[in-house]
């Protein structure tokens, strides 16, 4: 397999913010790759580098081998962008919008027609494409820009959050478009859903705070953190007493309160790689009189990896 | 080319899907045709001065000349790039695979050719005035072209004005101000004794220039000018948009 996308070291610094610190990651051609992070990770601002939109500090990103800003215009060529933010000319009408992009996308003239109806047709824009843009809804609007990305076959697709605001059905719609699209395109997709990254990715890249904190298939992902169960705790005492003796059981890794309600707190516990702490903690609640509620070990999902990789840091 | 001509025809596209096209454009021509029938009004009049041609006095640099162009450019190209910053469809635009120029000199062509097409429907007013007299046709088709290779300056100052703020009002109140100082720069050379910088600053006032090209003389010196200041202009803004700044 062929690299699709190279980023290396990647750095940007705005005045006095890094949004990314030395990133780099691999995508290869054919896969379909999810970029996930929180708000405000850097996703988008990794995004904006690979299409040419905004310039690096530092480092370097190659597209199908070619460097990015050396030769930004063949590069954008070989890629189909959908922006965060979709703003189109509410002026026009989508097949009109559609034509005019074919065109400064260097689709032949001839091509054209096809094109546009078979976009149409994948996007489910068939019997809207006479509308003025500004009078449509924002999944519309959504549809016309991946529409649009798809109308000169680019061999990579950049999505940033591409379901967002759109209904259920659209997003099934949608992900099943990204997943049809992706057995014969490169798809880098960005997203804080999810359900949206296990679905449809072959792999997933973490960002968190600027930096990638993981790369590896979701299943993988959930795999690493099986090691470290989370047991959910409920005891009836005082919870800052609690906390604090559960902070000291061996093999506890971290602990999450999630508040106290009628004199029962609630806890969540991450273990180290391997530990079994569900017997020290009912000794625990003997030995201090403690009324035990609930005692549960559960298995991580993505979401507790999710939280486990990018809430690191804060705990340290 | 093929990408610059779809530029350039969504920009004048949607120039003309806008209500500004109509109500600036109806502005201009409502001018243009009370200045035209003024003149001819006073042409008429057995007591007229004989050495001022029609030409002369539509294309030469008036005030209602200098008026008309100081209000239509600026609002021809306020839109150009604030409205696309503001709404956030320029992101979509450079994403593409356009050079920046290419996006710069599409904006540009979009707004003068919707000029040039304002300036050419006011030869009707000559071909009505032809049905009742006649008039030498040369000094009027010079006064087309200094019309519009002044245009190209005025539209260009717009365009970068237009980079330069992602409020169209700001955009237009920018170019209109500069303008407004770039047309009265002549009344400098009324402060200044030096021969050579007087000379200069009238090479430099750009309306002077349109006494010749409404007398039918066509000289290489402003035509250097007027391009010259044009290229400066979109070579500027290529700069501007072209900066990280601008772009994040």
């Amino acid at each position: 397999m062929t690299t699709a996308i190279a980023i290396s070291n990647l750095t940007k610094r705005y005045d006095t913010v890094t949004a990314l610190s030395d990133i780099s990651l691999a995508v290869e051609s054919g896969e379909i790759m999810g970029f996930l992070g929180p708000n405000g990770a850097g996703k988008t601002t990794a995004l904006r580098i690979l299409t040419g939109m905004i310039a690096p500090t530092s480092g370097t990103v190659r597209i199908e081998d070619l460097d990015a800003t050396e030769r930004p215009v063949e590069v954008r060529r070989r890629i189909g962008y959908m922006p965060e933010t979709i703003a189109l000319y509410p002026e026009l009408r989508i097949q009109e919008y559609l034509s005019y992009r074919a065109a400064i996308k260097g689709v032949v003239r001839s091509h054209r027609r096809t094109r546009i109806d078979t976009a149409l047709a994948q996007c489910g824009l068939m019997d809207v494409r006479r509308q003025l843009i500004g009078r449509l809804s924002k999944g519309y609007r959504q549809r016309v820009a991946l529409a649009d990305c798809l109308i000169s076959q680019p061999r990579i697709l950049i999505l940033d959050e591409p379901t967002v605001g759109l209904d259920p059905h659209q997003i099934r719609q949608t992900r099943e478009l990204i997943t049809a699209l992706g057995r014969t395109t490169t798809i880098l997709l960005s997203t804080h859903i999810l359900p949206e990254v296990e679905m449809t990715c072959r792999r997933v890249a973490i960002i968190d705070k600027g930096r990638i904190v993981a790369v590896d298939t979701p299943a993988n992902l959930r795999q690493r953190m099986h090691g470290i169960p989370l047991v959910r705790v409920q005891l009836r005492g005082e919870a800052r007493a609690i906390e604090e003796a559960l902070r000291r059981v061996p093999g506890v890794a971290r602990v999450t309160s999630h508040g106290q309600v009628d004199g029962v707190a609630a806890f969540e516990l991450a273990t180290a790689a391997g530990a079994d702490v569900r017997e020290a903690i009912f000794r625990l609640a003997v030995e201090r009189q403690w009324v035990l509620r609930e005692l549960a070990q559960t298995q991580a999902s993505l979401e507790d990896v999710f939280i486990h990789l990018t809430t690191k840091e804060q705990d340290a | 080319m093929q990408n610059l001509l779809a530029l350039t025809s969504r920009e004048l596209k949607s120039f003309w899907y806008s209500p500004v096209a109509y109500v600036v454009g109806a502005l201009f021509l409502l001018l243009q045709g009370y200045v035209f029938g003024l003149l001819i009004t006073a042409l008429n009049d057995p007591a007229a001065d004989v050495s001022i041609s029609i030409a002369q006095a539509f294309f030469g640099p008036t005030f209602f000349y200098s008026i008309s162009i100081l209000i239509t450019a600026p609002f021809l190209t306020m839109r150009t790039f604030s409205e696309e910053k503001r709404t956030g469809s320029i992101e979509l635009l450079l994403t593409a695979p356009v050079t920046d120029m290419q996006v710069v000199l599409s904006k540009f062509l979009g707004a003068w050719l919707a000029y040039v097409i304002l300036w050419g429907l006011t030869v009707v007013y000559f071909i009505g005035l032809r049905q009742l007299t006649a008039f030498d046709w040369g000094p009027v088709l010079t006064g087309y072209l200094g019309a519009w290779m002044l245009g190209a300056v005025l539209i260009a100052i717009g365009v970068l004005a237009s980079s330069l703020t992602r409020n169209q009002v700001v955009a237009a109140i920018l170019s209109f101000v500069t303008l407004l100082l770039l047309f009265s720069l002549g009344i400098f050379e009324w402060f200044i004794r030096d021969p050579e910088t007087s000379k200069t600053i009238r090479y430099l006032s750009l309306l002077e220039h349109l006494n010749d090209f409404s007398k039918g003389i066509l000289d290489t010196r402003p035509m250097v000018l007027y391009t010259t200041l044009t290229a400066i202009c979109l070579f500027l803004t290529g700069r501007v948009i072209n900066s990280p700044r601008w772009r994040s």
